[in-house]
């Protein structure tokens, strides 16, 4: 098992150091720009050749790049060119939002998928016909229409539930829980209704599985077949999905953000992106490869512990 | 099990019940402390006073620091921290008397020593208003509350930026501090509250306790929050969470649907620079007449009333209607006509048409084709060159293009011929002059007050006669409150500064 994560944590490491290269050589391309932008329309050549010389922009990119490395070694991940704030600040300011909205809604997911598909798997008929209906209805709403909606009838008309923002829990537990159920909810019903069908796909595989109408031949438990064996053996495939839903709801984390004006590291990214805030579009990106990967390494782990054929894989 | 089922229902309908009343006040709700909440399209750059800016940002900085002079409605400048100002016949030196017993936030007080260290620390910075003060040549200070500026060359625009940037005062203090872009120290009628702040989410200001004019700001505690995307500020406000946000034209029918009060103030023409002038890129626009067929070549009419819902007014000027250098009768000078277009582009030599190069944004996207048709119905073609969104005025500013589209601010006469009119206007990227031009600007800069009006003017007809630009319309700026807020727009900021927001009795 340590071998196991040995060989994960090394391959780890080099996924964050390439895509972290290759978003550096894209984003700081195309900062030709930057200077005019932060100096205004009257700044003189003279005064944009001083600011590029300030941020660094008139050496060679390898020589940027470089520098900027060595920084992040040391945990400085720079200051915005645009806000003057640190960095480090806006990201430890706004992952906690992207984080509680995107926690809050794979978890919701996992059970939520997990309940209906193997419902549907196992009951079968108008159960599963039902599930599978809502499903494609669900995987086929768009998440900003969802929430635009939600936003329309429960927020604007109703008035149960703030249309915009976000409370720290710190602040009030039940703001902050209410300022995440619509967010969590455009979220949560297109990552259920893709979940739901792989963890019913991969249920139903294993229930026809020689080994499963052995232990019914033996005269186990229904239930203890379903929880105990079916279920341990179609965890891999519905981990793996929810992985890829965690980093699918990270993304469209970006759009919701936006529609519910919500500060988290979407909507630092889309404006760091759009002014060509350098420094903050590259802490977000290496924040979030790493969450990424740290995501993804846990499932390797949950997976081969769950299931030790993985290890061995 | 039907008990359990029940029990599970009303525990699930009781959490959402619970949370739904956590749901948070509404905007202003409370009785006790009268708060301001508004959306603003923009998150603050910063609070360094060299690094301010006019437009949507001026509304973080204008609750903590006081400006000389300030804008009334009507657009009149009236004495805050200056409470007189005079200019010598010359208009180079202009003596300027300040407010006794005003204090900083940090106990400093404010006196004629802290107005010269801040305008000299503008005039030193690399922000985007450091232009404002540097027409300052020396600083004489008479005393503590009185100071003498000697002008190196007479600067009509200067008494206009002291309502603005120009004129910020901040603690000499805190000029130089590591903490000068994040923590403000100014004078102003409220503090930036740092608990209840959180960069690019919240920025909340509680009342300077020792403010010498707190009855003129009526709200205790005022709350900023940035939201770049309109349709999350339309329902904060629809849903009660902000009581005022700046949209745009497009959400007007939806606002007035939803019984939103609606504020207006025309601040940016929208239209064409025909930036070409000496005909150095595209010789054909060195001829006036082919300057003036592209100003007859847009139905403004059809332009104003279709892309902005009739939100404007028609213009053939660059000046701000509220300014001095308005004059009304030129905005009949050129009509849609497309014969007469042609005419004029035959006489000059260009029946056949040319071929002109634009910048093309994705954030004029709703004008471009119009522009291409309009041109090419007159048998001029456009060449469009992609550009992003957030490249497009260095683009334009680069000399590159000989017309491009903008919707360009306006606020005072000079303010704009110091923008877009000189040999040395940023908007002027290929430094286009005229000897004509140069004598109006001459006499426009060195005339006496009573006559600044009228040479105004006579260099507004000049610009309008000699097709400088293609103007379309004002546009009208839009800012929504709901009912218990009241807004007085500004003639030259699109967003209101919090001087200019009251609850509604």
């Amino acid at each position: 098992m340590i071998r196991f994560i040995g060989r994960r944590l090394v391959a780890c490491a080099v996924l964050v150091v390439m895509i972290a290269t290759i978003t550096f050589l894209l984003a700081f391309s195309s900062t030709g720009n930057v200077a005019r932008n932060l100096l205004g329309e009257s700044a003189t050549p003279d005064q944009l050749a001083a600011k590029n010389a300030e941020l660094g922009l008139d050496r060679p990119l390898l020589a940027q790049f470089g520098a900027w490395a060595e920084h992040v070694v040391r945990g400085d991940l720079g200051i915005s060119w645009f806000t003057n704030e640190p960095v480090a600040q806006a990201i430890a300011n706004r992952l906690p939002v992207t984080l509680s909205m995107v926690v809050f809604a794979v978890t919701l997911t996992a059970l939520i998928s997990v309940g209906l598909g193997v419902a549907a798997a196992v009951r079968g008929g108008w159960l599963d016909r039902v599930i599978q209906v809502l499903s494609v209805a669900g995987f086929a709403l768009p998440n900003f229409w969802v929430a635009l909606v939600l936003v329309l009838f429960l927020s604007v008309t109703l008035g149960l539930l703030p249309a915009t923002g976000y409370v720290p829990l710190s602040q009030s537990p039940g703001a902050w829980a209410a300022a995440l159920v619509l967010p969590v909810t455009s979220l949560v019903i297109g990552s259920t209704a893709s979940a739901a069908q792989q963890v019913r796909g991969a249920v139903i595989d294993v229930l026809r599985q020689d080994f499963i109408r052995t232990l019914r031949a033996r005269g186990i438990n229904p239930r203890s077949v379903l929880f105990r064996h079916a279920l341990r053996n179609a965890a891999t495939p519905a981990l793996t999905v929810l992985s890829l839903q965690f980093i699918a709801l990270l993304g469209g984390a970006v759009v919701i953000e936006k529609v519910f004006a919500i500060p988290g590291l979407g909507s630092l990214t889309i404006n760091a992106a759009l002014q060509g805030d350098v420094p903050v579009l590259m802490g977000v990106v290496v924040t979030l490869v790493v969450l990424v990967v740290i995501v993804n390494l846990v499932i390797d782990i949950v997976s081969g512990w769950v299931n030790p054929k993985v290890r061995v894989q | 099990m039907l008990i359990r089922r029940c029990s599970v229902f009303l525990a699930a309908a009781a959490l959402v019940a619970g949370v739904a009343a956590c749901s948070g006040a509404r905007a202003g709700s409370s009785a006790a402390t009268k708060t301001l909440t508004i959306a603003n399209a923009l998150d603050n750059n910063s609070f360094d006073p060299t690094q301010l800016n006019i437009g949507n940002q001026m509304q973080y900085w204008s609750p903590v620091f006081d400006t000389l002079l300030k804008r009334d409605k009507d657009n009149r400048l009236q004495p805050w921290l200056a409470t007189s100002w005079t200019y010598d016949k010359s208009r180079t030196s202009l003596n300027l008397k300040l407010k006794s017993g005003v204090k900083f936030t940090d106990g400093t007080p404010f006196d004629a020593e802290a107005v010269k260290a801040n305008m000299t620390n503008l005039a030193a910075g690399t922000g985007q208003n450091s232009y404002m003060t540097r027409s300052i040549g020396t600083y004489q200070i008479v005393s503590p509350t009185e100071l003498n500026l000697k002008l190196k060359a007479p600067d009509p625009g200067l008494i206009d930026y002291l309502a603005s940037v120009g004129g910020v005062m901040a603690s000499p203090k805190s000029l130089k501090s590591p903490t000068v872009a994040t923590t403000p120290v100014g004078s102003g009628p409220y503090v930036l509250d740092k608990a209840g702040t959180v960069a690019g989410s919240t920025y909340t200001y509680k009342r300077n306790q020792a403010y010498w004019n707190a009855a003129a700001f009526p709200y205790d505690k005022v709350v900023i929050k940035p939201m770049n995307d309109l349709t999350a500020r339309l329902n904060a406000l629809k849903a009660g969470q902000v009581n005022a946000t700046i949209t745009d034209t497009n959400s007007l029918a939806d606002a007035k649907r939803s019984g939103l009060t609606v504020n207006t103030t025309p601040v940016n023409w929208v239209g064409l620079l025909l930036m070409d002038r000496d005909g150095k890129l595209v010789p054909a626009l060195k001829d006036l007449r082919v300057r003036q067929a592209i100003n007859y070549a847009f139905d403004r009419e059809a332009i104003l009333r279709n892309v902005s819902h009739g939100e404007g007014s028609l213009t053939t000027q660059i000046f701000n209607a509220a300014g001095d250098g308005y004059d009304k009768s030129l905005d009949a000078r050129y009509s849609y006509d497309v014969a007469k277009a042609k005419q004029l582009l035959a006489d000059a030599g260009y029946a056949s048409g040319f071929t002109i190069t634009m910048p093309e944004s994705p954030g004029f996207a709703q004008y471009n084709a119009i522009i291409g048709q309009q041109l090419s119905a007159v048998g001029i073609t456009v060449k469009w060159v992609k550009v992003p969104a957030n490249s497009i005025i260095p683009e334009i500013l680069s000399g590159k293009y000989p017309v491009a589209f903008m919707t360009l601010g306006s606020q005072s006469a000079w303010q704009d011929i110091q923008k877009a009119v000189t040999r040395k206007s940023p908007w002027n990227p290929l430094k286009a002059g005229d000897p004509a031009l140069d004598k109006l600007l001459a006499a426009a800069q060195t005339a006496p007050e009573a006559q600044l009006p009228a040479a105004m003017k006579a260099v507004s007809k000049w610009l309008v006669d000699s097709a400088w630009f293609a103007p379309w319309y004002r546009e009208n700026s839009v800012y929504l409150s709901d009912a218990r807020t009241a807004v007085a727009m500004q003639a030259y900021n699109v967003a209101p500064p919090v001087s200019a927001f009251s609850p509604k009795e």
